[in-house]
C-alpha cells in the first residue's frame, strides 16, 4: 500500500518545472515508476505528489540526426531495445537495453528515470559513456546540455536542479571501422560490473577507442589511461597489450564493497573482464565472432 | 560502518586542540550538521543531523555527548538520534586524537556508526561511501576553519 | 494539465480479459490491489513486492508489467490481461495445457507469472531457442520446480505451433 498522494499530469516542460519548483521536496518526478514507486513502498520517500512527465509531448521520442541518437527520457528499455533507429545507428545500445533488470522493468522503465536516479548499478549509463553521452535538461528557466559523465556526479546524485527535467539522451554515433562489445558480469538483479569497449581501425591499427566501467562504484567511468595505451596499437598487437590494458582499467576504477562484490573482487572482475570485452571488440573488428560464454556474463 | 582518517593542518597542536574543544564549531564542520545547541558545557549537546542519498533525506536530532576527554589530545564524542519520518535509529562514535607533526599538527579520526531501520535498505556499500564522503568534507572544514 | 489532488479518485475505464471495467481509483492505488480485490482476480500475487519475482506480473497492452509497482491509473484506456483471460471458457490456452502435460506447475505461485510472460515472447518469437526462453523468463522466479519443465512446456508449445492469439 502507498501513502497518498496528488498527481499532476503536465503537459509542457514549463509545466512541469514550475511544479517542481513549488512543489520542491515534497513532489517527485515520475514516469515508469520503477525506483520512486518501490522507494514509497520501503516508506523511504514521502511525498505529497507525483509528477508525471509521460504527457509532456515529445519526450519519448528517438531520433537520428547528423551522426547523433537523440533518445528521449520517456522512452521505455523495451522501446529502445526494440527501434530501428536505434538499431541502426547504436546497435549496441540496443542489445543492452535488452538486458536491463527484467523484461517487466523494462517494459515500463523510462532512460530518463534510469539516469536521473543514478543508481550506480546502471547498464545503460555505462554504455552510453561509449557513446559520449550529452544529458540534455530543461526548466522553466531554460535548455542545458552536459556530458552524462558530470551530469552523473555520484550514487544516486545527479546534477539536475530541483527545477529540471530530463528530456533527452544524446549519443554520438560510433564511426565507420568501428567494432564494440559491452559485458555485463553478475549474478543479482543488479550487475556487479558492466565493461563497453569500442575500437575503431584506421588502416590495420586503433585509430581510436572506447573503454567504459560501470556498476563497480559510484559512477561509471571512461578510462583514459587505457584509451590512450591502445591507441596507434596495430590490431594483432591489441591482445598481446590486453592485459596491460585491463591492468590499467583495474587501478582506475573506485569499486564499492556491497552486496554484489567487495572492492577487492570488482577490481579483480574489472581486470578479468576489460580484457575479455577488449578481446571480444578486437576479434569483431576484425570481422570474427568469438562467441565465448563465461559464468554469469551476457555479451553484448 | 567504520571510517578512518588522518588528517594535517598547518598549526601547531594547541591551536587545533582549541577548535575540537569548541564543540558547537566543531560539530558543525560535519556536513549536514546544523543548529548544534549546547547543553551542559564540553559534555552535552544537541544537532540537527540532514543528509541526502538521492530523493531520500534523512533529517535526525542527535543528542551528543562528549567523553574520554584528555585534553590536549584527545576526545571521543558519541551522537544518537532517530529520524521518525524513516523510522531510522543513527548512532555514531567518533574518537579524535591530536599529534604533533613537524609542519604543523595531525588530528586522527575513528568513527563508527550504525543505521538501524528502513535506510539499511540503501545497502552498506552505499552507507558506507556516504560516511566516507562525510567524515573527508569534515577534514576539509576543520582544516579551513583551523587554518583559516 | 490533469491533476487528481490527494486522497480524491479519478475513473478510470479499461479492458480486462476482454470486459470493459469502469473504476473509481485513488493515484496511489496499485494495479495488483485493484485486481485482486476490487476486481477478485487473484492469478496475479503479491510474492516479492518489489518487481523482482514476476509473481504478480500481468499483461498490459500485450507488455509484461509488475502489477505490485504499476499504479491502476496507467492502466485507463489500455487492455489488461490477467491469467484468468488465458483460457476461452472451458478450452484452456495451449500453454496452460502444454505446462500441465509437462508437469512445469507444482505449487503454482509463479505460474501465473511464467504463462503470461511466455505468451508475450512466443507472441513476439514464435521459434525461440531454449535459450532465449531461459533469458525471456530471467525475471520469473520459481521456487518449486527448478525450471526444466517450464521451459519444456514452452518449447513444446512453440513447437506444436499451437499459440493463440
Amino acid at each position: 500500500m502507498l501513502r497518498p498522494f496528488a498527481l499532476y499530469q503536465p503537459t509542457t516542460v514549463a509545466e512541469a518545472s514550475d511544479l517542481l519548483a513549488r512543489e520542491g521536496a515534497n513532489a517527485a518526478l515520475y514516469a515508469g515508476g520503477t525506483e520512486v514507486l518501490l522507494i514509497l513502498k520501503e516508506g523511504l520517500l514521502r511525498v505529497g505528489s507525483l509528477i508525471d512527465v509521460k504527457r509532456v509531448p515529445g519526450l519519448a521520442a528517438i531520433r537520428a540526426d547528423n551522426g547523433h541518437l537523440s533518445i528521449g527520457a520517456t522512452a521505455t528499455h523495451r522501446t529502445v531495445e526494440n527501434d530501428a533507429t536505434v538499431r541502426a545507428r547504436c546497435p549496441l545500445v540496443a542489445g543492452v537495453a535488452r538486458h536491463v533488470a527484467n523484461i517487466r522493468v523494462r517494459s515500463v522503465g523510462t532512460v530518463g528515470g534510469n539516469l536521473a536516479f543514478a543508481d550506480p548499478h546502471s547498464d545503460l549509463a555505462t554504455v552510453f559513456l561509449a557513446f559520449d553521452a550529452v544529458v540534455h535538461l530543461a526548466s522553466r528557466r531554460g535548455a542545458r546540455t552536459l556530458p552524462l559523465a558530470d551530469f552523473v556526479r555520484g550514487q544516486y546524485e545527479t546534477a539536475r536542479e530541483e527545477d529540471e527535467i530530463l528530456t533527452a539522451v544524446r549519443l554520438t554515433a560510433w564511426p565507420a571501422h568501428t567494432a564494440g562489445a559491452y559485458a555485463k558480469f553478475g549474478v543479482h538483479e543488479r550487475p556487479t560490473l558492466g565493461v563497453a569497449v569500442a575500437l575503431t581501425r584506421h588502416g590495420d591499427a586503433v585509430g581510436a577507442v572506447r573503454v567504459a566501467v560501470g556498476c563497480v562504484g559510484p559512477r561509471p567511468q571512461r578510462i583514459s589511461a587505457a584509451e590512450e595505451r591502445l591507441c596507434g596499437v596495430s590490431l594483432a598487437d591489441v591482445a598481446r597489450h590486453a592485459g596491460e590494458v585491463a591492468e590499467l582499467a583495474a587501478r582506475e576504477v573506485d569499486p564499492t564493497t556491497d552486496l554484489h562484490g567487495s572492492a577487492e573482487y570488482k577490481r579483480d572482475m574489472t581486470r578479468v573482464f576489460v580484457r575479455r570485452t577488449l578481446l571480444v571488440a578486437v576479434a569483431r573488428a576484425a570481422g570474427r565472432d568469438t562467441h565465448e560464454r563465461h559464468p554469469h556474463t551476457v555479451i553484448v | 560502518m567504520r571510517v578512518e582518517r588522518e588528517l594535517d593542518v598547518a598549526v601547531p597542536p594547541e591551536r587545533l586542540w582549541d577548535t575540537l574543544w569548541d564543540v558547537p564549531r566543531m560539530v558543525t564542520c560535519l556536513p549536514g550538521c546544523t543548529e548544534a545547541r549546547e547543553v551542559e558545557p564540553h559534555r552535552r549537546y544537541e544537532a540537527r543531523m540532514t543528509q541526502k542519498v538521492g530523493p531520500i533525506s534523512l533529517s535526525v536530532p542527535m543528542q551528543v555527548t562528549i567523553s574520554n576527554v584528555v585534553a590536549p589530545t584527545s576526545l571521543s564524542l558519541e551522537a544518537k538520534g532517530r529520524d521518525g519520518v524513516l523510522g531510522a535509529a543513527v548512532s555514531m562514535s567518533v574518537n579524535l586524537a591530536v599529534t604533533p607533526r613537524a609542519a604543523g599538527s595531525r588530528v586522527r579520526i575513528e568513527a563508527e556508526g550504525k543505521i538501524l531501520g528502513k535506510l539499511g535498505a540503501l545497502g552498506h556499500g552505499v552507507i558506507q561511501r556516504k560516511a566516507e564522503e562525510l567524515i573527508d568534507e569534515f577534514g576539509v572544514r576543520l582544516r579551513r576553519t583551523v587554518e583559516g | 494539465m490533469n491533476v487528481i489532488p490527494i486522497q480524491s479518485s479519478s475513473k478510470i475505464r479499461f479492458r480486462v480479459n476482454g470486459g470493459a471495467v469502469e473504476l473509481d481509483v485513488r493515484p496511489e492505488a496499485l494495479l495488483l490491489d485493484v485486481l485482486r480485490d476490487r476486481l477478485q482476480l487473484k492469478g496475479a500475487r503479491r510474492s516479492c513486492d518489489m518487481q523482482v519475482c514476476g509473481a504478480c506480473t500481468v499483461l498490459v497492452d500485450g507488455a509484461p508489467v509488475s502489477a505490485c509497482t504499476y499504479l491502476a491509473i496507467e492502466a485507463d484506456g489500455r487492455e489488461v490481461l490477467t491469467v484468468e483471460g488465458l483460457a476461452d471458457g472451458d478450452r484452456l490456452d495451449p500453454l496452460q495445457e502444454a505446462f500441465i502435460e509437462h508437469g512445469a506447475v507444482q505449487c503454482g505461485f509463479c505460474t501465473s507469472g511464467m504463462l503470461l510472460t511466455a505468451k508475450t515472447l512466443l507472441a513476439e518469437e514464435p521459434s525461440p531457442s531454449p535459450e532465449r526462453v531461459a533469458e525471456y523468463l530471467r525475471g520469473n522466479l520459481c521456487r518449486c520446480t527448478g525450471y526444466r519443465k517450464i521451459l519444456d512446456a514452452i518449447l513444446a508449445c512453440a513447437k506444436s505451433g499451437a499459440t493463440r492469439a
